[in-house]
């Protein structure tokens, strides 16, 4: 899978996943982390997204050590699913 | 809402096995968890109906597979009891530390293992009910259970915290405290230690396993929803 492409799908996983309203998808900031600031997602919302990720991709999150690496930006959880897809 | 699947830790005898029963008649697809008795196991399996799954709650990747198999096959689970539970009384001076750590592994430790991976498949589903089978040692103390005391105190505690931290997804995370229930355990415990125990209880009498899975399928349903965080104790007035 191309990156880009990813990324596209990764925005709009990310706004229906958390029913983030009001916002479209070219307003996630790739680069932006995901969590704290920007978006105003908290902690309890990754649950959710680590669950939809999971289903979608065949990935594992494991534990918040793999989380945080992988949730630092939008760019950066591309990277990861695209190294660990089966 | 498609059928309930359902996974009682420890649910082959006692108590465990009557939240099973209840679960059961309920209509649920019901999985009962066993360490090792394979012959209560399969007694289990024909009385209640259930399906059994073995594994021992203390070792995490076993409860990964237990529970991951169970999600395989029904896409789904809905409910988790931990029941499973062990006692090694003895006095906190004369307490060997292997007592005090099995202790924490089978009653704290397996909470942790078996609610971390039933969470996935319940926030998935935006559904999902955990209930913690704690103790009045949890609540009130009791000379001789310290190390099972502080085992249950912390699942209390674990419930309290937990249940904030999903009760957005609809997961209610709750606990119960059954008081001195007739099992194999309290009816082989002699006429002199029973009465003592009665004289205890503002009841007059010992709990039944039934009136435990009564409260448990309370807290599992969907009329209990708006409750989470709590304990609920069902032992005749003892705490």
């Amino acid at each position: 899978m191309e990156k880009g492409t990813l990324i596209e799908e990764l925005r709009s996983l990310i706004i229906k996943s958390l029913k983030l309203e009001g916002i479209m998808p070219a307003d996630i900031d790739p680069a932006a982390p995901l969590f704290g600031s920007g978006l105003g997602l908290d902690s309890i919302d990754a649950l959710e997204l680590v669950v939809g990720l999971e289903k979608t991709y065949g990935i594992r999150i494991p534990d918040e050590d793999v989380g945080k690496e992988a949730f630092a930006s939008v760019d950066a959880l591309a990277d990861y699913i695209l190294k660990n897809i089966k | 809402m498609s059928v309930p699947v359902a996974l009682v830790t420890g649910g082959t005898k006692g108590i465990g096995k009557e939240i099973a029963r209840s679960f059961s008649k309920k209509g649920m697809r019901v999985y009962v968890n066993f360490s090792s008795d394979r012959d209560a196991a399969a007694a289990a399996r024909q009385e209640l109906p259930a399906e059994t799954v073995q594994a021992d709650v203390s070792d995490q990747e076993q409860v990964s597979a237990m529970i991951d198999a169970i999600v395989q096959k029904e896409g789904r689970l809905d409910i988790l009891v931990n029941n499973a539970g062990i006692i090694r009384d003895g006095l906190l001076m004369l307490m060997p530390a292997k007592n005090w750590h099995r202790v924490m592994e089978v009653n704290l430790n397996s909470v942790f293992f078996c609610s971390k991976a039933a969470l996935r498949p319940m926030v998935g589903n935006r559904w999902g009910r955990i209930i913690n089978i704690i103790s009045p040692s949890a609540l009130m103390g009791r000379a001789g259970q310290t190390n099972y005391a502080a085992a249950k105190g912390g699942v209390l505690s674990l419930t309290r915290s937990l249940a904030r931290e999903v009760a957005r997804y609809n997961i209610t995370v709750n606990a119960v405290s059954p008081g001195v229930i007739e099992t194999e355990l309290t009816r082989d415990m002699g006429e002199k230690i029973r009465r003592e125990f009665i004289s205890m209880i503002p009841a007059g009498r010992f709990g039944t396993p039934e009136e435990v899975a009564r409260a448990v399928s309370f807290l599992a349903s969907d009329e209990a929803g708006y409750i989470t965080g709590e304990y609920l104790s069902v032992d005749g007035g003892l705490t």
